[in-house]
């Protein structure tokens, strides 16, 4: 939801219009199809509210004008409120025909069996090659041995930095070009050289700050090695000696080292757009925002290993089907799946990275230089945790980062805590799972 | 003659049925519906049916932690918030009150604006405002070297957002209690002045007592709006700092929409019911006893 939490400003004026002018066309399109034929309503619902929206928008102009017997209506609603309205229209038996579940969201639709599998279409002739998606992101949409959604695209969380003040600070290579940290010592190094006190003694420049709590963490300790749950899924582990160290680490970079701003008084993304901080690490997603900006010179690189395990959080967008499509329906809405996912890298260019293999060895794709700096995590990224209960579990992992980045709580006890909690949750899912006596 | 009056006594409800249905409709039904789903476990993830608890989802608000929180930080807001927007807004009515003609109107209306705004806009029109490095206040504040951690400190996040409140719904009890003032007939201060009474002392002995029904209306629901809050600090806060702003509607809310426990949401629906229920008869006591 990182994502979401970025891009919520909804504006509420533009949805009812887009709201209005879907209901205008679905009544002046179902009834008289072009040429007597039928044509087939597939209604596309996604959360792509930013800039994004517009280029998803673009594809689907494209796929109507190429396909004239399908006509695929786009809603876009805000990520924060999304699943929700997607969740009750599936319960009302209103889900619209293809939309779009983040990876992380896969596991609790599946559950819910709003969601068809796409195994046997996949494998079709007129199907998607899976093995030209790399298997970590394949597994992404996976329960219980069936694949839920066809992967469109992978936003892993990478590295911008600041050219120029790497530049000031003389972390640059032989050629005098601005040289990105890849391990610890070298990440501290470059921390320690780009933060820099104003003259009153208050640093005016930080070379780090934590953008977003969730992905930052998760992927430090996912570095350091720290375990989640047990490998049987039965119960959560979150407080082990890795995870706790890793977040000390994190506390460190505030208050131990000071590189970083305390959370409190530091607006981090803009920070990093104003030209004040270094690094900081985002996903793939954010660089539209920055390319915007003429007057900031940045560069994009794989996220340094500090803990010493190559691991970065990410998540995807997949496009998935509704579980009880058939015939016409069933086949149109599958021709537009099939063919974003062969367009994936006009999508792309908007600020993603395809997830089919072939698209990303195009020299075009290669061309995109931060794109093709943050594909180069992809072998080693890891998703959040798969679990039906998924939110609740952000709400205690955030609740715990927050507090322990805040000072409120040491690491130890802010995880304990957040474990404690999880757990209880996971008491609860089972019991509501396993009380079938009705 | 009794055939007339029994007719008399049943048009009145005649009257009110289109207002009864729809209430009884859309209000009625769903409240007792709500509490029945308030005795079930209804986890709508888990695709089992409803299972009867009891008073199961009761037991385990009182044993959550979260639920606390979030009364605790229901009550900050309504502590802060209603007495402050009734003190400010019988303030601003009196001064409307001395004004007259177009100027009343143009303050009048200058003054309610605000409410007119849905909280999208208001929301994120404040949450630049209190930016704390690029917002609008501190912009100013920075001028004097002072920089308020508006929404980042858990201390100032909640009086932040009830400064926000204040803006956005002091015009609805303003134009309210300025009816009200205006209904007081002017013998009354006439003969005070006459008498020798001050403006103080006429506004304490002769205004107060006589808006005293306006303002008991306007109190009860600032308290019921307040323990309701929920679009402030969803737009502008989402609850935080570590959920210090997290209202007990929005728990609720999240409960039921984003984690699908409707009956345990139904028993917290109906326990902020039962607070309110509890304040708004204390206030009709407290001000009519008098």
């Amino acid at each position: 939801m990182s994502e979401g939490a970025r891009m919520h400003t909804l504006h509420k004026t533009s949805l009812i219009l887009l709201l209005m002018a879907s209901a205008l066309l679905t009544t002046s399109f179902t009834g008289c199809g072009s040429g007597g034929r039928r044509v087939v309503t597939v209604r596309f619902w996604n959360g792509f509210t930013g800039p994004d929206g517009r280029t998803m928008l673009r594809l689907v102009k494209r796929f109507n004008q190429e396909n004239p017997d399908v006509d695929v209506l786009m809603q876009r609603m805000d990520w924060a409120t999304y699943y929700n309205k997607l969740f009750v229209a599936g319960l009302g038996g209103r889900a619209p025909e293809v939309f779009v579940l983040q990876t992380l969201a896969i596991p609790r639709f599946a559950k819910s069996g709003f969601v068809r599998g796409v195994d046997d279409l996949c494998a079709q002739p007129d199907g998607i090659d899976v093995h030209d998606i790399d298997a970590n992101i394949w597994q992404g949409v996976a329960v219980a041995g069936k694949h839920y959604g066809a992967p469109l695209d992978i936003w892993p969380m990478g590295m911008y930095y600041n050219r120029r003040l790497f530049r000031e600070a003389g972390i640059v290579d032989a050629r005098g070009e601005p040289k990105p940290p890849t391990d610890r010592a070298e990440f501290l190094e470059a921390l320690r050289k780009l933060t820099r006190p104003a003259s009153g003694g208050k640093p005016d420049q930080w070379g780090f700050v934590f953008t977003n709590f969730e992905s930052n963490v998760y992927s430090f300790m996912l570095q350091f090695g720290g375990e989640f749950f047990t490998p049987d899924d039965t119960r959560c582990i979150m407080n082990g000696p890795r995870n706790v160290a890793a977040l000390q680490f994190c506390v460190d970079l505030i208050r131990k080292y000071k590189v970083a701003p305390p959370p409190e008084n530091y607006d981090a993304w803009i920070g990093f757009r104003q030209g004040k901080i270094g690094m900081v690490f985002e996903g793939i997603y954010m660089l539209a925002d920055l390319q915007k900006q003429q007057d900031l010179d940045f560069g994009g690189a794989p996220v340094p290993d500090v803990g010493g395990r190559r691991a970065v959080w990410a998540g995807s967008h997949n496009l998935c089907l509704r579980s009880d499509l058939q015939g016409p329906e069933l086949r149109a809405s599958w021709r537009f799946i099939k063919f974003l996912s062969d367009n994936s890298l006009d999508w792309a260019a908007g600020g993603q990275i395809p997830v089919r293999k072939s698209l990303r060895e195009t020299p075009r794709f290669k061309g995109m230089a931060v794109q093709s700096a943050f594909a180069r995590e992809i072998p080693y990224v890891v998703y959040l945790p798969r679990l039906p209960f998924i939110f609740e579990y952000q709400t205690e992992f955030n609740n715990a980062v927050e507090k322990a980045l805040r000072g409120s709580a040491t690491p130890q006890e802010a995880l304990d805590t957040a474990t404690a909690n999880i757990n209880k949750i996971m008491a609860r899912e089972r019991n509501a799972g396993s009380g079938g006596e009705r | 003659m009794t055939r007339s009056r029994s007719l008399r006594r049943w048009s009145g409800y005649l009257y009110a049925l289109p207002y009864l249905t729809l209430f009884g409709l859309f209000v009625v039904l769903p409240l007792l519906y709500g509490l029945r789903l308030s005795l079930f476990r209804w986890e709508m993830l888990s695709q089992l049916p409803p299972r009867f608890a009891g008073l199961g989802n009761y037991a385990e608000a009182v044993r959550d932690p979260y639920f606390w929180r979030s009364l605790v930080a229901t009550f900050q807001f309504v502590a802060l918030a209603v007495p402050l927007t009734v003190c400010l807004a019988l303030l601003l009515a009196v001064g409307l009150k001395s004004l007259h003609g177009r100027r009343q109107a143009f303050y009048r209306a200058a003054y309610f604006t605000p409410t007119i705004l849905t909280i999208s806009v208001a929301g994120i029109l404040w949450r630049w405002f209190y930016n704390s490095e690029f917002g609008l206040f501190n912009a100013y504040l920075g001028r004097f070297g002072i920089k308020v951690p508006w929404l980042t400190d858990t201390h100032w996040a909640m009086l932040s957002i009830v400064l926000m409140t204040l803006w956005w719904t002091v015009g609805g009890p303003m134009v309210v209690l300025l009816a009200g003032l205006q209904n007081i007939p002017p013998q009354y201060h006439e003969a005070a002045v006459l008498d020798g009474a001050t403006g103080w002392k006429s506004f304490r002995y002769i205004t107060l007592p006589l808006l005293r029904p306006v303002l008991l209306f306007v109190v009860v629901i600032n308290v019921i709006g307040a323990f309701q809050v929920f679009g402030q600090t969803f737009m502008i806060t989402r609850g935080g700092p570590e959920m210090s702003t997290r209202s007990l509607v929005q728990y609720i809310y999240e409960t039921a929409f984003n984690n699908y426990r409707m009956g345990y949401a139904a028993a917290l629906s109906w326990l902020l019911f039962l607070v309110i229920a509890v304040f708004s008869l204390a206030q009709f006591r407290l001000m009519k006893e008098r």
